[in-house]
């Protein structure tokens, strides 16, 4: 057993190791969901389709 | 006093501690607990990209190249020397990868059952 093939087999072992795929990463999650459905701004007020 | 068998059951403890959503409070709580630990996992999960990217182009050079030429020895020292580097900076690293894979995992279970919540929620609107 010479030292540098030594070496080869350790590097093939590092190399074996460290190179295992790796998922990428979650993301987080998003805004919270909308309580009600009904929270869109209607504009409702100020808003006289026929001014007096 | 505990009448787990969990060594028994093999089951990850999220996989008990989180079961399928009922309610918004309970959506807060879990959407919570995910944002508790999600610093930690990006940053471990940062951690061994890095590592393993650069091991990866090392590997990738290792390949190209045929053994016994002076190239090839090189990134062969390359490696050796690189490993060093992060057995010094990280000493942790197996047990970090193991730590961010089991996050990833409880993570990914909390953040199914938050979606699952959010869309049985959004078809009884329908």
């Amino acid at each position: 057993p010479v030292e540098g093939s030594g070496d080869a087999n350790c590097v093939d072992e590092i190399l074996k190791e460290m190179t295992q795929s790796w998922p990428p990463p979650l993301t987080a999650i998003h805004t919270p969901c909308k309580t009600e459905p009904s929270k869109f701004p209607f504009p409702t007020k100020d808003s006289h389709p026929f001014p007096s | 006093q505990s009448t787990e068998f969990s060594s028994a059951i093999e089951m990850p403890d999220y996989i008990v501690k989180y079961t399928s959503l009922v309610s918004m409070d309970q959506r807060q709580s879990y959407k919570d607990d995910f944002n508790a630990e999600y610093d930690e996992y990006r940053q471990l999960h940062a951690r061994v990209e890095g590592i393993t990217r650069r091991f990866t182009q090392l590997d990738t050079q290792c390949r190209k190249l045929s053994p016994g030429t002076k190239e090839y020895q090189k990134v062969q020292e390359e490696v050796m020397k690189e490993y060093k580097k992060m057995k010094q900076h990280s000493p942790n690293y197996h047990e970090e990868k193991q730590r961010c894979e089991y996050l990833h995992n409880k993570l990914a279970h909390i953040k199914r059952l938050i979606a699952d919540f959010d869309q049985r929620r959004a078809q009884a609107w329908c």
